[in-house]
Formats: structure tokens, sequence, C-alpha cells
């Protein structure tokens, strides 16, 4: 399975990049990561490019929600990402707001999985679900 | 005209500079004050100096600031430039100076000091006559460095490796190369007209479970690369790295190690100075334990015998701190080294023999490599991952090396990626960590181990 992974926006902290990077390959992932400071139209590339199976995007700074606005209209423009898989992490909001607030907000902006604030390895537990669930269905 | 003359000349010409008079800042180094030069201090010290970190976008502000770190006894006066400045945004500095300026609000994360211009900033340091060291991050910082010593900051920290490899993703590393030898140049010829001016390299790095040996040859190579073009006064750094033996040995083989290497190119007369950051990861949010760790970071920096100590605030965790918070750590670290007497003297000699083997195994690596001069010799080590940088943010980092701690915190190397740390070496580095667990749990361990002071 394919995963492009990166930080969205001018979002220079590469810490927790750096580990889902490392948790995904433990996983069996094979991965692209294109690391800090990662425009939209870099990850759809990324994920056209390398034939992916899922774009998993996060955020620290909170900017993400500015970005996740322009994510359908896109998404819209590039003709073989149906069956990307979209999952947005890390901190999603600059201050703060509880996760009932944030996580319906991003799938409106058409994410599939949306984890604010949620433990590395809990959230990739829920991504692999997932995936599983899609599989059989 | 020299091309280092022409080179200056259009760095030195544009609307963001106010007419730069060659002459008069010759004059004004070659008669200035020696307590501006920390280079002065450090050869007649007594003591530890003591520099905290600072800077507000307003004259008015930074001014307060230093009045207030003076009254608290502080050795070392620091001067912070704000992120617009550090990659060359002047025009945004200069708009958010004017916002700061006329609404009382911060717009800035520093002192935008090519906006302030070196008449203006001359002003406050002369009025303080303390040295003041230039803390950055600037990847071209050839017009900010002009600037700072046209002002009278004779501490210029950075390096074409530590204020990239930190900080960017994508700026070229070799004109980062040619941008600092342009500041090594300049630091150099204004050194021959009074006391030297330093370099001091930042070897905080990322702060991120960065190994010893990575940070040492780090340091040497800046400090070579400084001294080749002239420099005569060069400080190299670490961080504390959360083992009080790993930093004890790191002090010990940084100080023999430099003082080697310096001398095997011929720069005897240089001096070098060791300088020592209190702890650079994730603080506490509780105010109360940070100052205890900023407390402890003090004793380690004794023990490892730093001749400059920077420090941090309680209000680390939440953001740039107040000028009370900061005057307040510079006073309790005077306090601190003051009744910290009778110091033992530890030596791990099995655990510098490795460090000392991991170093020499990795700078031969570096000058046997084919180039023809020593910033292209670096580049290419960089470029194959000879010199690897946990937690690097920049793409040409190799990130293949992966480092945890052992039980007693020791940072050690358990994936050595390109990096040609000997066998023996790494074996002693694997056997003092359990490497039985799965990936899944070293991940965790990992998170666990950055966030270790909190």
């Amino acid at each position: 399975m394919k995963v492009v992974i990166g930080v969205v926006g001018n979002d220079i902290h590469v810490v927790a990049n750096r580990l889902i990077e490392l948790s995904l390959g433990a996983r069996g992932f094979e991965v692209f990561n294109l690391g800090v400071n990662t425009y939209l139209e870099e990850f759809f590339d990324a994920a056209v490019e390398t034939n992916a199976d899922v774009l998993l995007i996060s955020s620290l700074n909170g900017e993400a929600e500015g970005w996740s606005r322009e994510v359908k209209l896109l998404r819209s423009k590039y003709k073989t990402l149906d069956k990307l898989v979209m999952v947005i992490g890390g901190n999603l909001v600059v201050g703060t707001a509880s996760a009932e607030e944030i996580v319906p907000k991003y799938k409106k902006y058409g994410f599939d999985l949306v984890f604010h604030q949620v433990d590395l390895n809990t959230g990739l537990d829920a991504l692999e679900v997932y995936l599983g669930e899609r599989k059989i269905s | 005209m020299s091309l280092l003359q022409q080179e200056r000349e259009i760095i030195l010409s544009n609307e963001h500079v106010d007419n730069f008079d060659f002459a008069e800042v010759e004059d004004f180094i070659r008669n200035a004050d020696k307590n501006l030069f920390i280079s002065h201090h450090f050869k007649n010290k007594t003591k530890m100096l003591v520099q905290p970190r600072g800077g507000f976008p307003t004259y008015k502000k930074q001014f307060a600031l230093s009045e207030f770190f003076v009254e608290a006894n502080v050795d070392v006066l620091p001067l912070t430039i704000d992120s617009n400045t550090r990659l060359n945004d002047y025009a945004t500095a200069k708009k958010m100076l004017r916002l700061s300026e006329e609404n009382d609000v911060d717009m800035l994360n520093g002192y935008p000091l090519v906006t302030h211009g070196y008449r203006t900033t001359r002003k406050m340091v002369t009025h303080f006559n303390k040295p003041v060291s230039l803390r950055h991050g600037t990847p071209d910082a050839r017009l900010l460095i002009e600037t700072a010593l046209a002002s009278g900051i004779f501490d210029i920290e950075g390096g074409p490796i530590t204020y990239l490899l930190p900080y960017s993703k994508n700026f070229p590393l070799d004109k980062a190369f040619l941008y600092w030898k342009y500041v090594e140049k300049i630091c150099a010829n204004y050194s021959k007209l009074n006391e030297p001016i330093n370099r001091e390299s930042f070897g905080a790095l990322t702060a991120t479970l960065v190994p010893p040996a990575i940070t040492i040859v780090i340091q040497l190579l800046e400090m070579m690369l400084s001294l080749e073009e002239g420099v005569k006064s060069f400080s190299v750094s670490f961080s504390q790295t959360g083992s009080m033996n790993q930093d004890i040995v790191m002090g010990a083989v940084i100080k023999k190690l430099s003082r080697k290497y310096a001398d095997a190119i011929n720069c005897s007369d240089a001096v070098i100075n060791l300088v020592y950051h209190q702890w650079m990861g994730a603080f506490p949010t509780n105010k109360d334990y940070a100052e205890q760790l900023i407390n402890m970071s003090t004793v380690i920096a004794a023990m490892v015998g730093a001749d400059k100590i920077i420090t941090k605030t309680r209000e680390e965790a939440s953001g740039i701190p107040t000028k009370e918070a900061n005057a307040k750590t510079v006073a309790n670290t005077q306090y601190t080294l003051r009744i910290l007497n009778g110091l033992p003297n530890i030596v791990d000699e099995e655990e510098e023999e490795i460090l000392t083997l991991e170093v020499r195994a990795i700078m031969e690596a570096v000058l046997n490599d084919s180039a023809d001069t020593l910033w292209r010799k670096v580049f290419n080590s960089i470029k194959s991952g000879i010199i690897d940088v946990p937690f690097s943010p920049h793409i040409i980092n190799h990130n293949e090396m992966i480092t945890i701690r052992d039980a007693k915190k020791n940072i050690r190397i358990i994936k050595r990626g390109n990096v040609p740390i000997p066998d023996r070496c790494f074996e002693y580095e694997r056997g003092q960590c359990d490497l039985t667990k799965d990936t899944t749990s070293m991940v965790n361990d990992i998170i666990h181990d950055i966030g270790i002071m909190q």
C-alpha cells in the first residue's frame, strides 16, 4: 500500500513527520515523504506520480484549515484520484477547539479520516481498520 | 578594487540601507571600546559568561530589555533577529516594524536590525558598552552581518550548516556556503583593526536526539571554514543532551579536538572557546519546573567547563518571554554560578575514546572527499549522507540515521545510515540499548525521549 505524507503549508515542524514515516514503514506501507512546508498541489501531484492509495496530510501550527478549504476544488482537477483515501491529522486549529467541532468540518472539506490531537499509533490503527473495511466492501 | 569590495558595494547599495559609509565604519571598529568585544572578555574572564536570548521589534523595547539585563548583571547582551529579516524580506520587516511602533503591539519575533540600520543600533550598543551577540538563523546573512559589525556587534552566531539544516527545507546549501564565506572574510578583515571579531557556531542544531559525534563534526567543520578565512576567535557550542555524563564527555572531546583540528590547518594563533546551551528541547509548561531545569543546566555547564552559557526562561513553553522573566534567569544563573564551588573532576575514558573514534572517522571521510576546497568536501558529505542530522527538515539531509536514549538517557545511534561510524563504536552504542522492541514501541520510545524534560 502506498502512502504520500507531508506537513501542509508554511509549517516547518518536522519531528512528528519523521515519526509518521517510521511508523508507517514499520506497518508495511510504502512511504513517500514530502517533508515539511508542502503545498496542496505538491501533495496531489505526488499522489498521481506514485499512484498512491492514501494521502496523509499533517499540520502542527494549525494552518491546515486555511489550506483544506481548497482540497475539493483542487482534487476535482485531477482525473485519476477517485480512489485516493484522504487523511489529515495533527493539531488542526489555530488556538483551541474540540474534536467534535473540528472533525465534521474537515470531513466536509473532503477528508475520509480526521485526527485532531490524536496519539500517532491510535490514528494509524484507525487508518488500518478503515483500509481493511474498505477492501471488504 | 578587490572582488570582495565590489561584492560589498552591491550588498550595501539598495533601498534598505541608508548610505553605508565604509571609511567611517572602519574607523569606528578601529577605535571601539574593548568592552564591546567578547573576545576581549574571553581572554580576561574569571568566570563563565552569562548570555540570555532576546529581541523585540522596536528600539524602545529592545533598549528596555537590555536595561533589565544589565541590572541583572548580564555578561553578554543578546540581539535576536526577526524571522523576516532572517529570510531577507526587509520590506515586510519594515512594514511590521511600523505597525509595532504605531500600535504598541509586537508584530515581529525579533529586532529587525537592517531596518533600524547601524547608525541607530550603534547608539544602543555603545550606550550599554557590553559585548552583544547576534542571534539569527539566516542562510544569506551578508547584509545583516555588515550592519551588525557596523553597529558594534562583535559576536556573530551562525554558519552555513548550523543555520541551514535545522531551519530550512530547500534553501540551496552550496549558496549558503558561499554567503557565509563572505561573512567569515568580513569578520577576519575587521579582526585586524582591534580585538578579534568572534564567530560562534550553533551546535544545538535541531535539538532533537542529535548524537554527539554529529554535533562535534559539524562544529569542527564550521570552525575550520571560519579559521581558513582568517577568523581568530571562534566558539564551538553544543546544547544539553539530557545525560550529564554525555555532556561532560562531549565537552572534553570537543575541547581537545577543536584545538587539534585548528592546529592542523596552521591556525594555532586562533582562540577557541566553548559555549553551552541550556536545554533546547521541549520545556515543561510548569514554570517552577522550568526554573529547576534551567538551574540544572547551569550546574552541568559548570561541570562541562563552558566559557559561556546561553540561558532559557521560565516562560519557554509559552512563547517569547517577558523582559522580567528573561532578566530573572540571568540573575538566577549568576547566583548559581557564584555558589557553585569545588566541582569534582569527572572523566569517562571509555566514552571519550568511543566518541573520539567516531568523530575522527567521520572527519576523515569528509576530508578525504575528492573535491578541491573544504566547503565542497563538506557539501558533498552532507549530500551523500556522511553527515546526517536527525530531524533536519532540509531536503538535502539523508534522514537515515536513527537515535534513541539508553537507560541512562544517553543519546545512542542504533541506525547509522551512510555515516561512517566505526563498527566497534556502533556495536558499543547499540549494546547500550534494548533492541528487542518492535518499531512501533521504538517510535513510542523516541516520542518519550524527545519530551524527556516535560
